[in-house]
């Protein structure tokens, strides 16, 4: 099964929401195509060694976002709707702002301002995607 | 269903109170992990919801049953020390298990013990700590129970074995297995248990599901403007569990909304504010380890 899985029980991030961003980072990067099955929840518990019920919660968020959908009997799988990728890409862009966020607070409490912040944005966006200058 | 319930559970000896008003909910097909520092009254407790010891006061019940001798069949125990005789050998051990419950099956035994590596011929004495523990891990196991009891059920095992039992363990409540375990290594907690609880003095400090601890718990931490900034008005804040106080470092542990709280406390001044994750280690020390502040605060989160 492709899916981009490494899940660090000892962080303090809730397991359930680390299996959501690596299962819609999956999908949004094309590792997980529409349609597609994902693990049975017994079967990627253990797998990872992490309880079902955990995995089962993340299940039923991504059903609840709209990126997968379960049929009874059959198992789960990835929407083949385009809804699945829309969310996917709309997670990646969430999980970015977030980080943005992070390091310009960072920033202001160590004293850094206004004009210093954006060169050092400036710098970074040089550096990882020069092409869209 | 398969319900755990523990109500109101108190157990005295002589003067000393092991479990102190203790009520838990367990629910059917969970993995439900019992954590606390030494004493903490984890033993006690299991020992009265397995009548091996008379609760001083309270109920425990199982499908909202008291314990009778046809729960017994359906309950499995790991003790936390060995329980084996010695001068018995392992197989020994399973034909007594055998005769002695309808529901076990010598061939699963012979099976689990031999993916741990334990040879049944050997006689119980010549067993590693950790192979007798694998020993009463497989006993427990092969009588497919509706619950199971588990004290340190990887006490002395390698690491390749331990997670051998955790996935035992989930593989068990994936069939609707209701258990109860604890151990000293929190890892194995936090990656097996779906719920928590951290036992204090015989008391719940904190309980909740893992998951839900992480999200809502976190550290608030800043360096004041000056080292007598007063943060007494934190004390009776809901959203604060426990305030530590070094001169200007201020870190407090919250229990919801850290963000409104990282907003406040960097409106008041302090610089270098931010949110560090809690893991379930962090949420253990600070639920039964002293904050060393001058404003001293019980745990108010229940």
């Amino acid at each position: 099964m492709p899916i981009i899985m490494t899940v660090d029980p000892r962080s303090g991030v809730p397991i359930y929401l680390q299996l959501i961003e690596q299962i819609k980072r999956s999908i949004a990067l094309g590792v997980m195509a529409t349609g597609e099955q994902l693990p049975t929840v017994k079967q990627l518990a253990l797998d990872l060694t992490i309880n079902p019920n955990t995995v089962a919660r993340a299940y039923r968020d991504l059903e609840r976002d709209g990126v997968i959908e379960t049929a009874p009997g059959r198992g789960s799988f990835v929407r083949s709707d385009g809804a699945a990728v829309e969310s996917a890409q709309t997670a990646a862009s969430d999980v970015a702002r977030e980080n943005f966020e992070n390091a310009v607070r960072e920033a202001k409490s160590l004293g850094l301002h206004r004009a210093a912040v954006a060169s050092l944005f400036g710098a970074a966006l040089d550096r990882w995607l020069p092409e869209e200058r | 269903m398969s319900t755990i319930s523990i109500s109101h559970l108190t157990k005295t000896y002589g003067p000393f109170v092991a479990v102190d008003d203790l009520c838990l909910e367990i629910p059917t097909g969970s993995v439900f992990g019992l954590l606390g520092p030494n004493g903490a009254g984890k033993t006690s407790t299991f020992k009265c919801m397995l009548g091996l010891a008379n609760a001083t006061s309270g109920e425990i019940r199982y499908d909202n049953m008291k314990l009778a001798p046809a729960t017994f069949e359906r309950i499995a125990y790991v003790p936390e020390r060995s329980v084996l005789y010695d001068h018995l050998t392992v197989a020994e051990h399973f034909e007594m298990q055998r005769r002695a419950f309808a529901n076990f099956d010598s061939a699963r035994a012979g099976r689990l013990v031999g993916e741990f590596g334990v040879d049944p011929r050997k006689r119980a004495r010549a067993l590693s700590k950790g192979m007798k523990t694998a020993t009463m891990v497989a006993m427990a196991f092969a009588r497919t129970p509706d619950f199971l009891i588990l004290d340190e059920p990887t006490s002395g095992l390698d690491p390749v074995n331990q997670r051998a039992v955790l996935n035992l363990i989930i593989n068990e409540a994936t069939r609707g297995c209701t258990i109860v375990f604890s151990s000293h290594q929190i890892g194995q907690v936090e990656r097996a248990a779906e719920r928590i609880a951290i036992l204090q003095n015989g008391k719940l400090a904190v309980e909740g599901a893992v998951d839900d601890l992480k999200a809502d718990r976190k550290i608030v931490e800043g360096i004041l403007p000056v080292e007598d900034f007063p943060v007494d008005g934190y004390a009776s804040d809901k959203r604060i569990a426990r305030i530590d106080k070094q001169g200007r470092i201020l870190r407090l542990t919250v229990v919801a909304d850290p963000d409104a709280i990282a907003s406040e406390l960097g409106g008041a001044g302090a610089q270098g504010v931010r949110i560090v994750d809690l893991n379930l280690e962090d949420i253990f020390i600070g639920a039964v380890a002293p904050a060393a502040s001058t404003a001293d605060l019980v745990e108010t989160a229940k």
